[in-house]
């Protein structure tokens, strides 16, 4: 029996800033102009929130009309330890690793707030932007494994704020996101889903150029291969729900694909940016709002995580 | 030609790879052939003949520079070779295709032109002009061995400037040959590469994981030709009395191998090093040109200047690989009795070679550049 996406909810700060903003800010190293003809116009900040409070306010959303008791398992894969809590612009405290303090996890202060009293927890990580789906392929398995019927995924993450507002040639966001997973559900199934992980490029300042190269002729392998796995062809792809670290990258690979510009979702990378957790399920939750992505219809979903990890979803809604 | 008269041939780029091998396979071919080689130093000259061992002992190196009126022989040189001299082998060329035209030309065309000029001087008889295939620039389809028309444009100044030469040589009244071969690789038996090209550089690149994609169409094929078997035929159609005033493809021609498949074939013989395998180098994909464009567009915009370095490279030749040819060979064939080498048979070869010496050759190359 296949699992599905019961809800997606997700959390943005109040906060926000366009790209001349935070080049006049000294966030930005490509030249703002260059990143508005890559698709961005503005990203979101957090002002005053943390990301565990972002992750509390998604993961609330996305249980709203849901009995906490039902969620067997709950997988926390955004910002870890006690940096969870941290709140913008707060002096980072001395490292916490000789303190108990490195036990305040996320995922079980969530359990407690949420009220997800039968729900087992655990976090993963090192996927970065492909985070949300290392959750999801956990979630599945177990799912299937373990006969668990929802799995509750989180995931909050902020950029560091030394770190500027840009990744390789992309404009970050903070954001939370939450999905719901449960098993045999109807809608939103998930239908396939594959991972490449290459980790030659675990450095990622020390082989940017290694890694553009080898992002896209990865990125197209691995589409082929969720589409192998899902028994469709490229011209079955509705829809296209794409993480945001630019549209002109998508243009290109969209090339490669040989798919067409208009099957891509692009409306969220001008006014979003790249959130480093959720891009592609803040998309389709705002593409299935929007009425645009409709029930019959056939996903792709795709993003890429420093570490490095390729990673693809075939959905149907 | 007159037949039992020993051949005496003046070689322009005897240095260099198919000038010296056409060289030493005519040496080797006519015991009682002689050759003046140009050179532009004497040691150049010295190494030539060392290279050439027993041979070189029938190799006078002349001082000179095709740049200049003469090649830039002393008129006493020029009076010593005048009525001995019975074919001008003319191979030298300035080969990078990065050059603006008017560089490009002061070596591929006014040098040719400065050839043909003493070839009359001297009285040879016939003038062997080593070109290119790609003088059929953008041109696509089945590309004729005929004159070029130059009607298509090019792809950049080498081919122009060698197409020019072209032009120049059957203006000339001379008795001429042009013998075009295609990209020329490595030698067929050993795989080993003497001389880096545009096509050793892009696999450095592919090799080094720097090569996301490249335009084209992984049906359409890719000319190569081995380095032994082009020497070996520059040699044998220099002297070969039918030859005169016809144009000759050296060229794989229908036997040239899909991209697809030599990229399949090399990502295979890639993928035994260990190294390579673990990096986890994807192999390029092959794209419409107008994705490339983009994607090279947006290495421009982003300003990263070691991909931008890294597209320049491959930006001179790449644009052959949108235009689709087939170079016939059936004169050369005929002429010859052979085809050329089948690509995909010494192909591995050649990138194990490079890949054992850790691409040595392409390293030395890249930093003297």
């Amino acid at each position: 029996m296949s699992a599905g996406l019961a809800s997606i909810a997700y959390a943005f700060p109040r906060g926000r800033a366009t790209l001349a903003e935070l080049a006049a800010q000294g966030q930005l190293t490509t030249r703002p102009e260059v990143l508005g003809r890559f698709g961005f116009e503005e990203v979101r900040v957090a002002v005053d929130e943390s990301p565990y409070a972002l992750g509390l306010e998604a993961a609330r959303a996305a249980l709203r009309g849901v009995d906490p008791e039902s969620v067997d398992l709950l997988v926390y894969a955004g910002t870890p330890s006690a940096a969870a809590f941290q709140l913008p612009g707060e002096p980072r405290s001395r490292s916490v690793l000789g303190t108990l303090d490195r036990f305040k996890y996320p995922g079980p202060r969530l359990q407690f707030e949420l009220g997800l009293v039968r729900a087992t927890t655990f976090a993963v990580g090192e996927l970065a932007c492909a985070s949300l789906f290392g959750a999801l392929r956990v979630a599945r398995a177990l799912a299937e494994s373990e006969g668990l019927k929802r799995v509750l995924c989180v995931a909050s993450e902020f950029f560091p704020e030394e770190a500027g507002r840009e990744a390789l040639f992309n404009c970050t966001s903070d954001a939370a996101c939450a999905l719901l997973v449960e098993h045999g559900a109807t809608r939103n199934r998930i239908v396939a889903q594959a991972q490449v992980t290459k980790g030659y490029y675990w450095d990622c300042e020390g082989s940017r150029e290694e890694i553009v190269a080898s992002y896209f002729p990865t990125a197209r392998r691995v589409v082929e291969d969720v589409l192998q796995k899902a028994g469709w062809i490229r011209e079955d792809v509705t829809w296209v729900i794409p993480h945001n670290v630019s549209l002109r990258s998508w243009e290109v690979l969209l090339g490669l694909l040989r798919l067409p510009r208009a099957r891509l979702y692009a409306s969220n990378i001008a006014r979003n940016g790249h959130t480093l957790v959720g891009d592609n399920f803040i998309n389709l939750a705002d593409a299935l709002e929007a009425g645009e992505v409709r029930p019959g219809d056939r996903l792709l979903l795709f993003s890429y995580g420093f570490g490095a990890h390729w990673s693809a979803l075939a959905m149907e809604v | 030609m007159s037949p039992g008269h020993p051949p005496t041939l003046l070689v322009t780029g005897a240095t260099g790879l198919v000038g010296g091998g056409a060289l030493r396979a005519v040496l080797d071919a006519s015991p009682d052939a002689r050759a003046f080689a140009l050179v532009r130093t004497r040691d150049a000259g010295t190494a030539l003949r060392r290279a050439l061992g027993p041979l070189g002992a029938r190799v006078s190196p002349v001082l000179g520079d095709v740049r200049f009126p003469a090649l830039g022989l002393d008129a006493s040189v020029r009076s010593e070779l005048r009525g001995r001299i019975t074919h001008l082998l003319h191979s030298a060329g300035d080969i990078c295709f990065a050059r603006p035209l008017e560089q490009a030309r002061a070596v591929n065309t006014t040098g040719t032109a400065h050839a043909l000029e003493l070839a009359q001087d001297l009285g040879a008889r016939r003038f062997v002009h080593v070109s290119t295939a790609y003088v059929a620039g953008r041109a696509v389809g089945t590309v004729a061995e005929e004159p070029s028309s130059g009607a298509h444009g090019f792809v950049n100044a080498y081919e122009q400037s060698k197409h020019e030469a072209e032009v120049l040589v059957r203006g000339s009244g001379c008795e001429f040959v042009v013998l075009r071969p295609s990209s020329i690789v490595c030698d067929a038996r050993t795989g080993a590469v003497s001389q880096v090209n545009a096509v050793h550089r892009a696999l450095f690149l592919y090799f080094s994981g720097l090569v996301p994609m490249l335009p084209g169409d992984e049906r359409w094929p890719l000319d190569l030709v081995p380095a032994d078997w082009v020497t070996r035929s520059v040699a044998r159609l220099t002297l070969d009395p039918e030859a005169s005033g016809r144009t000759f493809h050296l060229c794989a021609g229908s036997g040239a191998p899909p991209l697809g498949a030599l990229f399949d074939l090399t990502d295979e013989v890639l993928r035994a090093d260990p190294d390579f395998r673990r990096r986890g180098v994807s192999r390029p994909d092959v794209v419409d040109l107008a994705t490339y464009r983009l994607f090279e567009q947006s290495v421009q915009e982003l300003g990263d200047p070691k991909l931008i370095r890294i597209l320049r490279a491959l930006s001179t030749f790449i644009e052959q690989m949108t235009l689709p040819k087939t170079f016939e060979t059936a004169g050369a064939e005929a002429a010859l009795g052979e085809p050329a080498p089948a690509v995909l048979e010494y192909w591995p070869r050649m990138l194990s070679h490079l890949v054992s010496t850790h691409w040595a050759v392409a390293r030395e190359n890249r930093e003297a550049a």
